[in-house]
Formats: structure tokens, sequence, C-alpha cells
């Protein structure tokens, strides 16, 4: 007694068997009726109703990222892939795309394109939790939200406020808070730009990698004021703008304000500076960058995949 | 060796219903008991690995555009068979239980989603064992929520009694909570479960983003280390 | 009245989304934002109710057991009486069911969609995205499947004509819509709110979306005694 007998001998296979004719030919006519007729409908309405669409407008798709962060601009990478083919954009809008996909879309569209430098994003501000606050704070957990009640509740107008936007905001999770400042992972950092549009003190700047000298503060507050607010605080004493061996650095409005045009990365207003609110990204971004050749080496290939930039 | 990969990454990397959250469907409405969990990804399993190596079969042949309607044929034939089975074989009680969520088969989007991103691009064996993959993850992930749905739920498992088989002062402290049987007691059981496994991938990602900012973060160069940066002047 | 106890019934005691565990994938996917389940709400309602109309229709006529079956009549002039007798008796209902729905679901759906494209740019924003997302799910299949349960034996349509029996399934198709979608929305105002709110990271996005959902489901429970209270005071 094997299965194939048990199986023909069950009851539920027997009425099967009886049918079987009936069922496979009914089932075969209503599927084809069915299949064809449907068939015939969608071929007629596609041709009916079909809607003129560049092909273009496929292939520029396909190429972009399709992560529909909205850095370009436009809505998703479907909007960016329309207006390009209308030609009312710039080539080079993806960030998440960089050069890459900068030249796949040139390349569609029979055009050249200049390549863009890398841009990571900086933060502007190293107060963080060393700034004491100005009252309890129990509303809506968002920066934005904060910052409409008295401008925020630290004692410095300008810092940061630490209530994790921005990581919200990330959608390539580049940033982690730590100490009451978001730290920007630059691995993962596509310079789309959501960290700028989200901080609503505009403590984010999106910085070309080749220049790595960064004031960290925002605050146009006096000297004075500053000194007593914040302990790395820009105070506004000039000391770097009299270091500064090519003039790229100036105080406007009690605030260091470095030309990126001019910088040479030089690091001379990082030790002049008394507060140290100015800091220098080189040292980090070598030794992130011998770490991740490091790892590579050692075969891990998930921790250098996160450091390769 | 692809194919026995392709096996551990459905169960465990890939699992359908704790990584992809896919299936999700299914999976509440048919673990109430032990026993139509079973059932019900046995099922799942064998429409899988059988429109799996179909559609692998024939991957080369169909045009573009009327390729989703074609696996779904391929997937409605196979769930009408494993219907008409489980029709004959399985306990009734089972059947009845599981209701409509047979047929739905064809339209789970584990089934479909696999059949698009994996069988139609790779070969028939290499499907296969996708297949067995991933219908084993789905078989362990259904396992363990009726497990714990049916011995807290209903103090039994697969329909033995076991915490309803105390007497006396045991009996009063594992009363069975009944909502885990019902539908609020599935969404929150699994709500918990996909927080746990979320808060474990956040933890292995956070080594490795923790190391990151824990190495030289730039702007905790102090007065003391300030001595450190010789940058020195660069062209 | 009747009417009143099957609107109250398909939307509330039986929700689609909360009690029956149907369309569960687009519902945590699209319930992010409120604009966004506004349209997926709309283009569910329609979809699910012309499906119902539609598949109710084949079933009478193709796939039921009984006289009107187009197959009786054609065996009937060939002269194949045991086959008239079997599709006299026992229909196409177990075989055929499951694909013959899933593909005029999707043609429909298909052909909808390219219709809404042509015709009205604006309707096509709103809700045409979501169609070939409806296509595939569990909801439009679901409810197909559970009014042809109203036509087995012991069912409550099964002594009614065509045509009444036609508009029931429609209205059913329709209602069981307005549930899904009315879940959806409540859904999406409480998602908005929690993407202000501080969360532990394991808790952001599926986790406490599943969470919220159960204590909905919850909520929904207290609704089981309706339809006999209001029977018992409506009469």
């Amino acid at each position: 007694m094997n299965l194939t007998s048990i199986l023909l001998a069950s009851d539920a296979m027997s009425f099967f068997k009886e049918n079987t004719p009936a069922i496979l030919i009914c089932a075969v006519l209503l599927l084809v009726v069915i299949g064809g007729g449907f068939g015939a409908i969608l071929a007629y309405a596609a041709k009916k109703f079909h809607v003129e669409q560049d092909p273009r407008v496929e292939q520029i798709t396909a190429a972009l990222p399709g992560a529909n962060c909205g850095s370009c601009g436009m809505p998703g990478c479907g909007g960016y892939a329309e207006a390009i083919v209308k030609g009312e954009v710039e080539l080079n809008l993806c960030a998440p795309g960089g050069s890459k996909v900068a030249q796949m879309v040139a390349k569609i569209m029979g055009k050249e394109v200049a390549e863009a430098d890398k841009r990571y994003s900086v933060l502007l501000c190293k107060g963080g939790n060393k700034v004491a606050g100005k009252f309890d704070y129990a509303g809506v957990s968002d920066c934005r939200a904060a910052a409409l009640l008295l401008l925020g509740d630290k004692v410095c107008q300008y810092g940061c406020l630490g209530l994790d936007t921005c990581e919200r905001a990330c959608p390539f999770n580049a940033i982690v808070m730590k100490d009451g400042l978001p730290f920007v992972i630059e691995e993962r950092c596509t310079s789309c730009g959501a960290c700028v549009k989200a901080c609503p003190k505009d403590l984010f700047a999106l910085v070309s990698e080749k220049k790595t000298v960064v004031v960290g503060c925002q605050s146009h507050d006096p000297g004075k004021v500053v000194n007593k607010i914040c302990p790395v605080g820009c105070i506004a004493c000039k000391a770097c703008e009299k270091a500064c061996p090519v003039d790229a650095i100036h105080v406007i409005d009690n605030l260091a304000v470095i030309d990126y045009e001019k910088c040479k990365n030089c690091g001379l207003c990082v030790k002049a500076c008394p507060k140290s609110t100015i800091y220098n990204m080189r040292k980090t971004r070598k030794e992130r960058a011998e770490r991740a050749i490091q790892a590579e080496a050692a075969g891990d290939k998930e921790a250098a995949h996160c450091c390769v930039s | 060796m692809e194919f026995l990969r392709q096996i551990k990454n459905g169960v465990f990397k890939e699992n359908p219903t704790f990584v992809i959250m896919l299936g999700i469907c299914p999976t509440l409405a048919t673990t109430t008991t032990v026993k139509n969990a079973f059932f019900m990804a046995l099922a799942a399993t064998a429409v899988l690995i059988c429109s799996n190596a179909i559609i692998a079969l024939v991957r080369r042949r169909f045009p573009k555009e009327i390729r989703i309607p074609c696996f779904i044929v391929v997937i409605a034939s196979f769930v009408t068979m494993v219907d008409l089975m489980m029709n004959a074989f399985a306990p009734e009680a089972v059947v009845k239980a599981l209701g409509i969520f047979i047929p739905l088969i064809v339209v789970n989007c584990i089934i479909l989603g696999r059949a698009e991103a994996y069988a139609a691009k790779n070969g028939v064996l290499n499907s296969i064992g996708d297949g067995i993959g991933i219908g084993g993850g789905f078989m362990l992930s259904l396992l363990t929520i009726s497990t714990i749905r049916e011995i807290i739920g209903s103090g039994s498992w697969w329909e033995t009694p076991i915490t309803t088989a105390f007497s006396g002062d045991k009996a009063a402290l594992v009363k069975p909570v009944s909502v885990l049987t019902l539908a609020p007691g599935a969404f929150l059981l699994l709500g918990t479960m996909f927080a746990f496994f979320k808060w474990r991938r956040a933890k292995k990602e956070a080594k490795m983003g923790v190391e990151m900012v824990a190495a030289a973060v730039p702007w905790e160069v102090g007065p003391e280390k300030k001595k450190e940066t010789t940058q020195g002047a660069e062209a | 009245m009747e009417l009143l106890y099957i609107i109250v019934g398909l939307v509330f005691v039986n929700n689609f989304v909360l009690a029956q565990f149907l369309g569960l994938c687009p519902f945590i996917g699209v319930s992010k934002k409120s604009s966004d389940a506004f349209g997926m709400g709309l283009a569910v309602i329609f979809v699910m109710a012309m499906a119902s109309f539609f598949t109710f229709t084949i079933n009478e006529f193709f796939i039921r057991a009984g006289g009107q079956n187009v197959f009786y009549s054609l065996a009937g002039t060939l002269g194949h009486a045991k086959a008239q007798k079997f599709i006299h008796e026992k229909g196409l209902s177990e075989v055929l069911t499951t694909g013959v729905f899933i593909l005029v679901i999707a043609g429909f759906v298909q052909f909808i969609e390219l219709v809404i494209r042509k015709t009205s740019r604006g309707l096509y924003d709103a809700l045409g995205i979501y169609l070939p997302l409806i296509t595939t799910n569990c909801t439009v299949l679901g409810v197909t499947l559970l009014n042809m349960k109203n036509l087995q034996p012991g069912g409550d349509w099964t002594k009614m004509a065509f045509g009444e029996g036609l508009l029931w399934a429609t209205l059913s198709g329709l209602f069981a819509g307005v549930g899904f979608s009315m879940v959806m929305m409540l859904m999406s105002g409480i998602r908005e709110r929690l993407a202000v709110s501080k969360l532990p990271k394991a808790f952001q996005g599926a986790p406490i979306a599943f969470i919220c959902t159960g204590m909905m489901a919850l909520a929904f429970l207290g609704f089981t005694g309706m339809i006999g209270g209001l029977k018992a005071n409506l009469g």
C-alpha cells in the first residue's frame, strides 16, 4: 500500500477522478475567456488611454537612488526625473547619488555635467549640555516646537536645544546625539540637507570635504554675555582674525566667520582661539580613513563599509 | 552552497515576519493556537516552494509587462491545490479556524514578493532553497508567536492543557490571559516583539556607531589637548 | 433595518483591520500621513465595492452550482449529462474561486488605473498611485471570499434572487471599505502625533504603530454587543 494508492482510494480523490473531465474543461474555458477578455480590454484601454511619457523619464528614475529624500527640491525621484526631461533643472542636484548618478543622468540626456565636490554636514555649535537651561521644558519633544517658546529652553538663544529633531530628520541615520549635541557620522552623510532644513537654529552647514576647519558657534551675543553662558562660545576676541595668514576668517557681528574660498585648513585659528570654539576635522577624518583601511585589511567587511567614504 | 546559504538566510537574516515585515495578516490571524499556526505555515511553505520553482523555471519566457499577472496565475493554481488538500487531509477544526486565510495565501506579500525579488532572477535550485528558507523562517516565527499566545492566552500547547491542568493554589496563579487569543492581544504582542528585535539590531549597529562617536569627537579638543593638535602650515 | 445591522457589523463589530486582521500591510505602510491615508481610503472603498460587484456576478453565472451556470447550459447543449449533473449539484467553486477572483480584481484595477490616469490627473495624483497597492491586498480578495461564505448552505443570501444578492454583496464591499478607511484615518492622526513624541528608539515606527492598533482593537471590542442591543431596542 503505497502513497499513490492511498491517495487514489480516499473519498476526496475518487470524487475528483470521476468528475475530472468536467472540471478540467470548465476551468480551462473560464480562465481562457477571462484571461483573453481582460487581455483584450487592457490592450485596448492601454492604447485608448495612453498618456504620453518621454521614455527618458523612466530611465532617469531608474538611475536615481530612489530614496525620495527631496534634497533636489523636487517631489521625490520621479518628480526630479520629470523636471530634468522638461529641461527645467540642473542635472547634478541629487546629493545622495553624487557625481556617479549625475554622470548617468547626463549620459541619458546627452549632456555634460561638472563634477561637484563631495560635501558633509557640519555642526556649528559646541555648547550642548555645557549650556544651562532657562526653565524646565515640558512641551512637544521637538527642537522646532521648543524654539517657538521664548527662543528655546537654553540660556544661549542661538545654540543647540538637543531634542533630537535632526536625528529624526536624517533619512540616512547619519546623526547620533551625544552630550546634547548631534554628531554627524560622515560615512553615512550624503549632504542631502535634511538636517539643515530641520534645525530651527540653522546650526548645520554643508561644507566641502576638502575644507576641515569649522567655527563651532552661531551666537551673535557680545563677548561678555557669551563668556558667562557658554564655556566654548565665540567671544569675538578677534584672536583668530589676527592669526590667519590668508585673511580667511573675520569677526562679523560678534561672531567669527570663515570664508571657505580662502581657507587653507592650516588650523592656526584653532590654536589661537582661547575658548576652543573653532575645531578642525582633518585629524578625525584621517583617523577614520585609517581605521577603514585597517578594517578592510582585517576582513571586517561591515566596519570597513561604514568607514569608507 | 548557495542553496544552503539561502535556507539559512531565509530563516534568520531575512525572516519574513520580523525582518522584512511581510505577511502580517496571516501571522496574527492564525496564531491563536499552535496547531493552526503549524498548518498555516505548512500550507504557505508548500505554495512558496512550488511557485518559486515553477517561476524560476519559466522566468525567461515572460514579457516584462505581464509578469505580475503570470506570477499570480501560477501562485493561484498552487494555492487551489493546497486548499483542496487541506480540506481533504487536515483536521476539520483547523480548516474551519483558518477559514479564508488559506485562499488568501495567493495575495500573501511573502509569496509574491519572493517570486519577484528572487525567483524571477535566480536558478531553480536556489529558488527552491529560498522557498525552504523563507518558509522555514515563516514557520519559526509563526510557531514562536503562537506558542506565546497559546500558553499564556489559553494555558495549553497544541491543545494539550498545560497551565490549566494545574489544580488548587497553582491554578489561581496561572489563570490564562485571554486577551492574547483575541485581536488586541495579537497586535500588542507583535508590537512588543518588533520592538525587541529592533532593539537588538540597533544595539549591533550602535556598537559600530558608538565606536565612531567615541573616537576623537572633533569638538572635544580642549585647552590641554590643543598642544597635541600640531597642525603646522599646509599649503 | 437589515442594512443598519450589516453596516454596524462591518464597520464596528467585525472591523476588517482590527477584528479580522485583513489589510495590515498597507495599513501600517500608508497611515503615516493623513493625506495619504485619505487617498488610500477612498481608493479602497471604491475597489472593494466594485470588486464585490463583479466577482459576485461572475460567481453566479460561471462558478456557482445551479441551473443559471453558463457551463450547465453548455454541457446540456453538448449532451454531457454527467457533467451537467456535476455542475448543477457541486459547482466549480472549490476549484475556481481563488484564481478567477484574483484575476478579475487585478484586471479590473489595472483598467481603472489606466482610465483615471488619462481622464483626471488630479484624481490620479490623489488615489491612482494606491490602486496597484490594493490589488494584491488581502482586504479586497478577503471581502469577496467572505461574500461567498454567505452563499454557502446555511448562509444568509442563499434564498435571495440574484439582483438582491448582488446589492447586498456590493454594499458589503462598500462598508467593509468604509470600516478600513475609518480606522486608517484614525491611525494616521495618532501616528502624526507619535512622530513628534519622544519614544525609545526601539519602539519608533512599526512597533508603536502595532501597539496603538492593539489599543484601538481593545476599544473596538467594546462594540461586540452592539448588534444585539440594536436589535433589542429597535426591533
